[in-house]
């Protein structure tokens, strides 16, 4: 067989599992729309804009999806029960040995399962894939306890810019976040490269994205396989009125670094006018997945 | 000049807490909900520490006028050591300091690479391979061939290498510059 057969098979081979994974947790494989209304609010992911239908006198500007994760929750409030997906999905300004303009994700959603219970979840997959080291789970403030002796729940911006300043980098950054993202990037990557699977959870609360926030946490996490970011996942925000602050506050910030900006997506809310029901959901990057795994 | 992050490849020189560097390896990392960095390893060119550093993609730094030149190593004056760039026979020369592990190794006319920034030299680069002459080391047992054992031999230069019992005093041998070992008689 040749080498590039012989890849294509091992890839096909990996997503047959996790589809049978699915299956047999009786998860409903759909399809969602990759064009969409409007861009992503999201501060640090820019959608590649496109024009359709000027020939015919229709012509209109849509969005290639960034992750299926908006179109997937409209389903999610309207009754699908537990779902998954799996997509090309695409953005723009992406580069860099491990990120590229479009990949494929393999998203899903448990109903009435909590993050912790999510995680587990994806342990299942991973062992279903033949993925069998040892896990690390770890909170985000434990990491920076034990790799950077730093408490990073406690330090506001002031303390986080001496903290980068006392090691030699910038501290021109806006937000904690930015700044948290600096450090984790700067000390605790490279040490949890040794680590072959790592949940990090509990991110703090600026970093929350769309996940539920309690006290000074929000019940996100994150995959690393042997340092290299593979998931990202929440214990889902469930109100209307929640998502319309979560992206508020992201187009707020869009606006303040002279990024392209974009109106809520009011049809969105309106579809989840009922809420979401209690559930989680993660992304995993398949390349990068598919990277680490010799099936 | 300044060079923006996105510039950055491996050997590029820059000016870092005002030490010329080298960039030995520079990786992009793209959190997936975090904006893009690029976490960089340089090798500081006067202290030849490495260091690591994160910088927000856009990030620029001042390029540092490095150039590495191949010159023959004249002599010294016992402060200083003296070397010529054969083409044009401009002089330089470099205090035991800067010379670092340089000094065990060069004899006159030997050619190494000196490293020179804003024209002035800071690091010697010797020869992977240079011939030394030993002039100091016990006498090895009768019939030991195979350099099985070893002892320690003073070489011409000064420094201390362990060489196999049969070599002898006067003899020439080939060391590595990078390791301090013995690789064989020349």
């Amino acid at each position: 067989m040749s080498e590039v057969k012989k890849n294509l098979v091992r890839y096909q081979d990996l997503i047959i599992k996790i589809r049978e994974f699915f299956y047999s947790h009786k998860v409903t494989e759909v399809k969602t729309p990759s064009l969409l209304l409007s861009p992503t609010t999201d501060v640090y992911i820019d959608s590649i804009e496109v024009k359709v239908n000027q020939a015919i006198c229709r012509s209109a500007e849509l969005y290639l999806h960034t992750s299926p994760e908006l179109e997937m929750k409209r389903l999610l409030s309207k009754g699908s029960g537990d779902i998954f997906q799996i997509c090309q999905v695409y953005r723009d300004n992406e580069y860099g040995k491990n990120n590229s303009n479009e990949f494929t994700m393999l998203e899903f959603y448990r109903i009435d399962f909590d993050m912790h219970h999510l995680m587990e979840n994806i342990v299942d997959l991973l062992a279903a894939l033949g993925k069998t080291e040892a896990i690390t789970k770890i909170s985000y403030a434990q990491a920076f306890f034990e790799y950077g002796n730093i408490d990073i729940l406690n330090s506001d911006l002031k303390g986080l810019k001496k903290i980068a300043n006392s090691l030699g980098l910038s501290s021109n950054y806006d937000w904690a976040e930015d700044l948290q993202t600096l450090l984790f990037v700067h000390l605790i990557e490279p040490k949890i490269r040794q680590i072959p699977i790592c949940f990090i959870y509990d991110y703090p609360k600026e970093q929350a994205a769309l996940a539920k926030i309690e006290g000074s946490v929000a019940h996100r996490f994150e995959l690393y396989l042997n340092g290299v970011e593979v998931a990202n996942g929440y214990q889902e925000i469930q109100t209307a009125n929640e998502y319309r602050d979560r992206f508020n506050t992201e187009i707020y910030k869009r606006e303040k670094i002279s990024k392209q900006i974009s109106l809520v997506d009011e049809e969105f809310l309106k579809d989840i006018k009922d809420g979401l029901p209690n559930c989680s959901g993660v992304a995993i990057g398949i390349e990068r997945l598919f990277s680490t795994i010799s099936l | 000049m300044n060079y923006s992050t996105s510039q950055f490849k491996n050997g590029m020189k820059l000016m870092l807490d005002g030490n010329p560097c080298s960039i030995v390896n520079n990786e992009i990392v793209k959190p997936g909900k975090g904006q893009a960095f690029n976490r960089v390893k340089f090798k500081d060119l006067i202290t030849g520490k490495t260091l690591e550093k994160t910088y927000k993609s856009g990030e620029s730094l001042e390029g540092a006028d490095v150039m590495e030149l191949e010159m023959q190593y004249l002599y010294t004056d016992g402060e200083k050591w003296h070397f010529m760039e054969p083409e044009s026979f401009e002089q330089f020369d470099l205090s035991e300091e800067s010379m670092g592990s340089a000094i065990n190794y060069l004899v006159e006319q030997d050619n190494c690479i000196v490293t020179l920034w804003n024209n002035n030299p800071i690091t010697v680069v010797p020869p992977i391979q240079v011939i030394l002459e030993v002039i100091d080391t016990d006498p090895g047992l009768k019939g030991d061939t195979a350099g099985t054992g070893g002892k320690p031999a003073t070489l011409n230069t000064g420094v201390v290498v362990q060489v196999p019992l049969f070599v002898g005093i006067g003899d020439k041998v080939k060391v590595d510059t990078r390791t301090n070992e013995y690789s064989g008689r020349a």
